[in-house]
């Protein structure tokens, strides 16, 4: 269990957002955007100099939230304390409402294989997670959120089902869940699995966050059909489908619209965030009817 | 069955090295190897794409197609270390300088290594600059001891060709600048450094550089006076404490007289 520690002095709120990328810093600076809160990748801002600048003056305007990509939690190796040093210095200089980090791993041997490799779903790599998310809450002195993958392949010995995996590890540790409903979206058509199912198996008290993004459709030769996680376009209505049917499970969560390539203006970021907090509206007067009702 | 040890270990040689003999062992049933093509490809583009920010002059010299073969080839042959990609690269210039396909570019492997100076000032940590108060208040018989400590953005470089017009052409899209200047004009001694408004590259005659280099070295100052030649010393010194190029000093024990060290950053 992560050590107690006093509320972060700006918290996210249950609001939609962005994800803020170095082609949207001068926009986002010039322009003030009216967003509820924005989500940065940690390791773009362990530097110094313009990013670090950039962030520093954003913060003052807007809650952020650090969301890491390169800690593996998932390593049989343990974690590289001098990345797990370098979150925490980012981490005690933003201030951020909320830190997450991924049920994933790349880092084997000393080589950082730059993408959110999946795990098997085992024991062995469940107690692996357990044990570094500890580590990681201990060294922030603070709760984190494990954000279930996007996945194109499964291994032979996996016994635990990816819903129950993450589950477990919010039990163990303490932290809370970034539900990606992309995510689910993607690795529910890639293997079959019911993604509506998969949503009403996490538990709502511990969703601390939901993510969006488009997702490339690729056709292979034997007819059938691969989703990539690519954040390069639009939720798609799917997604929203879904989105809105976490909505009604979990209630109002902040939700963060991803954008990663091909990355177009500000404004679309914008629509998109929009829409989702329009759902989150009418989500949150559909529980205010029920609870008179 | 595996450890998570072991199907790592599979993985990585597959991903890194195209030997997916142990990871194809580990699908599940109806998954084809070829799956680990997506990741492979994930990580290939992502670290291409690490690379080209890096050394986007070095891209438009050899053109897209040449960087990425050339990138694809030192991903395989050295993968990150960390999961700090914007360190990621510092072996890339001696990699082109030894690349068979890129020989015909002399000056390919120091336009590449200015372009890491670049990269590693822009992305140094932040320092204050150096406390001139506390720096004024140095007994006078501590003086000639006292060494600097680099702000971390601060880079030297010494090349055998003029980069850095080379580096300035490319990035300016100015052709002609780039076809009329002399590759031959002798070797160039650069500073390269970040400011307020951005990094810059500038050159220096060879006796401001080396004073530079002596001090960015941790030379005592009286050493690096006396070694320096045909310079002004107290005007560059005046210059490199007021653009913050030091953010600190250490006076350096002199002998058996003076035992103490002390730090004031």
């Amino acid at each position: 269990m992560f050590p107690a520690k006093s509320a972060p002095a700006r918290p996210i709120p249950a609001k939609a957002g962005i994800g803020l990328r170095f082609q949207h810093h001068q926009a986002v600076l010039d322009e003030r955007p009216d967003v509820a809160w924005m989500e940065v990748h940690t390791e773009n801002y362990m530097g110094g100099g313009a990013p670090l600048r950039c962030l520093e003056a954003v913060r003052r305007d807007v809650p952020i939230s650090l969301h890491g990509v390169g800690l593996s939690l998932g390593s049989a190796e343990g974690l590289d304390q001098a990345h797990l040093e370098r979150v925490r210095q980012v981490t005690e200089r933003i201030e951020p409402g909320l830190v997450s980090e991924h049920i994933a791993w790349s880092v084997v041997g000393g080589t950082y294989l730059a993408d959110l490799l999946p795990l098997p779903m085992t024991e062995e790599a469940l107690a692996t997670v357990c044990r570094h998310v500890d580590q990681m809450q201990s060294c922030l002195k603070r709760r984190i959120l494990v954000e279930n993958p996007s996945t194109y392949l499964a291994f032979r010995h996996s016994t635990i089902p990816e819903w129950e995996f993450i589950t477990t590890v919010a039990e163990r540790t303490g932290c809370g869940i970034l539900c990606d409903v992309n995510n689910i979206f993607v690795s529910a058509c890639n293997h079959g699995w019911d993604a509506s199912a998969y949503l009403a198996a996490l538990p709502p008290a511990v969703i601390g966050e939901i993510h969006l993004a488009g997702h490339a459709v690729r056709p292979l030769p034997d007819g059938t059909i691969l989703r990539i996680d690519d954040h390069g376009s639009r939720v798609i209505e799917e997604v929203w489908t879904l989105y809105r049917q976490a909505l009604t499970r979990f209630g109002p969560v902040p939700t963060l619209i991803e954008w990663d390539n091909d990355i177009p203006p500000l404004g679309v970021l914008l629509e998109e965030a929009a829409r989702a907090g329009a759902l989150m509206a009418d989500a949150k007067r559909e529980t205010t009817h029920a609870d008179a009702a | 069955m595996p450890t998570l040890l072991e199907l790592q270990q599979a993985m990585c040689r597959s991903l890194v090295l195209h030997d997916d003999v142990a990871a194809s062992t580990l699908l599940a049933h109806g998954i084809p190897p070829d799956r680990l093509d997506i990741y492979r490809n994930t990580i290939g583009t992502g670290l291409t794409k690490a690379l080209r920010l890096s050394f986007p002059v070095v891209q438009r010299l050899v053109g897209t197609d040449f960087f990425n073969g050339a990138a694809e080839c030192f991903i395989a042959a050295h993968p990150p270390r960390e999961a700090y990609l914007d360190r990621y690269g510092g072996e890339f210039p001696d990699f082109l300088r030894d690349f068979p396909p890129a020989t015909s570019l002399a000056y390919l492997a120091d336009v590449a290594r200015l372009e890491w100076a670049v990269s590693g000032a822009l992305h140094a940590a932040d320092a204050a600059p150096i406390d001139l108060v506390a720096l004024a208040i140095v007994e006078s018989d501590d003086q000639p001891h006292v060494s600097f400590v680099v702000h971390p953005s601060v880079q030297l470089l010494r090349a055998d060709y003029p980069v850095d017009r080379i580096w300035r052409a490319v990035l300016a899209g100015d052709d002609e600048a780039l076809t009329s200047l002399d590759i031959n004009a002798g070797p160039v001694h650069l500073l390269v450094e970040r400011r307020a408004t951005g990094v810059e590259v500038v050159p220096l005659d060879a006796p401001a550089w080396h004073f530079l280099a002596d001090l960015c070295g941790g030379r005592p100052l009286q050493s690096a006076l006396d070694r320096a030649t045909g310079l002004d010393t107290s005007a560059a010194l005046a210059e490199h404490l007021a653009t913050g190029r030091f953010t600190a000093f250490v006076l350096a024990a002199s002998g058996p007289a003076s035992a103490s060290r002390a730090a004031v950053a």
